[in-house]
């Protein structure tokens, strides 16, 4: 039994949200603050590691295409890294603020595979849209774990950091068959038919 | 109920979800390999969206070669056409293409049986059977496992203390490349199936291919080694030797996915025992492999006063792992070739042989070191080119899983079926 794909990209965008809070408490408070408690440093870097290892359940279940499979391997392995790293940096097995790229490339490789796993035009109905929402907004925000990695203190990149994880939570509540409620917007995606 | 919360996300999560840009076949008459008491007069696809029929939309196949569809058409979401009359008894394959609302063409197989068992769709019709690139792939995953399992079980079984950082390095290039060829595995046997240029193929269906047995091999694997990787990272992290001990233990189960969908379990003649040994057999060489390669590129360039300990320790574990291999290795070798001549007369026999001549290499190489080396070193000798013994010695180990990798992908000879008892001796 598999549960509707909306639901799994409603706990996803849950998930995103949640790290994306906790990126933006960081950025309003500041880093001194926020690492007050030693436990919250590592908050937002787990939810993105587990927020990786839950996606291979998606990856492997989900074989109606190859192209899909790909995508969802490709998001699992960037999301896994990226957290890695990320957790590594707090823990200070890693030091060199270089490593903040992972997140960087994170970003370029969920974006392109977003872009690439959509193969239908824009409006051709809702899901096409926020698929190339999503890729085109990961791609732009690329800049800001960049800013992160030359500018560590900037608080615009960091704001802008967890701001694009509270966008992407919004963009996934929003993506999946909704075509009950709003139906399709090109007539060629069939008929509703939930 | 605050503590039942996290629960219900974590179980919701691990759900899968189905997410669809391009039509998607939801549902098939005939099912997926399924076994009809008798012959369908026509078949029908149904999709999630509008599609169209394209010329061969529909292509079926019996053993023996093509047969016609008449009367091809789609209606919405259906696309269906008409068999002839009757169809003998037999396995089936029906390929099918069809154009998606978006403008690709979307593809797929699926086998059905007409009182008989259906064919696994990688035995589909026009289906090759594992290619070189697939041994190497084969290969190469072999290796990742003995990298991964192998090099754990060396740091817990063998050392027994905290290994340099390099430990972790190998062991995560061994989960990493785990994950990453059983993708390419899998991709490559779908690809194998469907018959598809890649362009196509990545529109491929490839759920029947999930649902084998290779299929179901490849998503506990997947998932497994996943969890693995979590665990060895996490090792690594907090400095937490004991989250290694749930990585070993959980890399040596799903080393079992090999044994459980390979000729052990498939073939005739196959049985638990059968299993159980395949999986003895693969995890004794992982260690035995994963394990030289830890104590040669780890131990002995890293941690000088470490060498006389491991090396006395890892020639114990060693003959154990031999010992396991030599047996299960045996059993499964009688098991597949009941007759002494198949060894020559035919090809999985003539692989089986040149893989034995490299165990033979690679035990007399073993053999040396534990009979000239573990002495000198136990007594304090200093022995300057056992470092590249060693890996001469990983080396030849690695060739075994080359050759294990082509007899995996290669069919054992077919057994004779058992004589059915007589009716006398029923009545008897």
């Amino acid at each position: 039994m598999q549960p509707p794909a909306e639901h799994v990209h409603w706990l996803f965008a849950t998930g995103f949200l949640s790290l994306g809070l906790c990126l933006l408490g960081e950025a309003v408070v500041g880093t001194e603050v926020w690492r007050r408690r030693p436990w919250r440093a590592y908050l937002w870097p787990s939810l993105a590691f587990g927020l990786g290892v839950f996606m291979w359940p998606v990856m492997v279940f989900f074989t109606n295409s190859t192209l899909h499979m790909l995508a969802h391997g490709a998001w699992a392995e960037v999301l896994m890294f990226a957290g890695a790293v990320e957790l590594a940096l707090v823990r200070g097995k890693l030091q060199s603020n270089w490593w903040r790229l992972a997140m960087t490339a994170a970003f370029v490789v969920s974006g392109a595979a977003f872009l690439v796993h959509e193969q239908n035009t824009w409006l051709f109905q809702r899901s096409a849209f926020l698929h190339h929402l999503l890729g085109w907004t990961l791609l732009v925000a690329a800049v800001f774990p960049l800013a992160r990695v030359v500018r560590p203190r900037s608080q615009a990149a960091a704001a802008g950091f967890a701001l694009t994880f509270v966008v992407i939570a919004v963009l996934l509540y929003c993506d999946r068959d909704v075509a009950p409620v709003f139906g399709h917007i090109s007539e060629l995606a069939g008929t509703p038919r939930r | 109920m605050t503590r039942l919360l996290p629960v219900a996300v974590f179980v919701a999560l691990l759900m899968p979800a189905q997410a669809f840009a391009h039509a998607t076949l939801e549902h098939t008459s005939p099912g997926f390999e399924q076994r009809l008491g008798s012959s369908p007069r026509k078949v029908t696809l149904d999709f999630d969206q509008y599609i169209k029929a394209l010329p061969r939309s529909l292509q079926l196949y019996s053993s023996h070669g093509s047969i016609p569809v008449a009367r091809v058409r789609s209606d919405g979401r259906i696309l269906e056409g008409s068999l002839p009359a009757r169809l003998h008894r037999g396995g089936y394959t029906l390929r099918w293409h069809a154009l998606s609302g978006d403008g690709h063409v979307v593809s797929g197989v699926f086998t059905f049986g007409v009182r008989a068992a259906a064919p696994a769709p990688t035995d589909a019709f026009g289906a090759s059977g594992p290619t070189r690139a697939e041994d190497a792939v084969r290969w190469l995953y072999f290796l990742s496992l003995a990298l991964l399992v192998g090099g754990l079980g060396f740091r817990l079984l063998v050392a027994r203390r905290p290994l340099p950082a390099r430990f972790y390095a190998v062991t995560g290039i061994g989960a990493f490349a785990t994950l990453n060829v059983g993708i390419a595995a899998f991709l490559l046997r779908a690809e194998d199936a469907l018959q598809l240029p890649f362009g196509r193929l990545l529109y491929g269906d490839l759920r029947p291919i999930a649902q084998t047995r290779f299929g179901t091999a490849f998503i506990a694997m997947t998932l497994g080694f996943a969890l693995v990787t979590a665990f060895l990272f996490l090792s690594w992290l907090t400095g937490k030797e004991l989250l290694l001990w749930p990585a070993f233990l959980l890399g040596l189960a799903f080393v079992s996915g090999l044994s459980l969908s390979g000729h052990s379990a498939a073939d005739a003649g196959s049985s638990w025992k059968s299993e159980l040994a395949d999986w003895a057999h693969l995890s004794a060489a992982c260690l035995w492999i994963g394990g030289l390669v830890q104590l040669a590129i780890v131990v002995w360039p890293l941690m000088p006063d470490a060498r006389r300990s491991a090396f006395i320790g890892f020639s114990r574990l060693a003959t154990v792992c031999i010992a396991v291999l030599l047996l299960a290795g045996v059993y499964l070798s009688i098991l597949r070739l009941p007759q002494l001549n198949d060894l020559w007369t035919t090809g999985y026999g003539q692989v089986l042989l040149v893989k034995i001549g490299l165990v033979a290499v690679a035990l007399a190489w073993g053999g040396l070191h534990k009979l000239v080396a573990v002495p000198a070193v136990a007594a304090g000798g200093v022995l300057p080119r056992l470092r590249a013994s060693l890996v001469g010695e990983s080396l030849v180990g690695m060739s075994v899983l080359l050759a294990a990798a082509v007899l995996v992908n290669a069919k054992p000879p077919v057994q004779p079926a058992p004589t059915p008892p007589s009716a006398s001796s029923v009545q008897k």
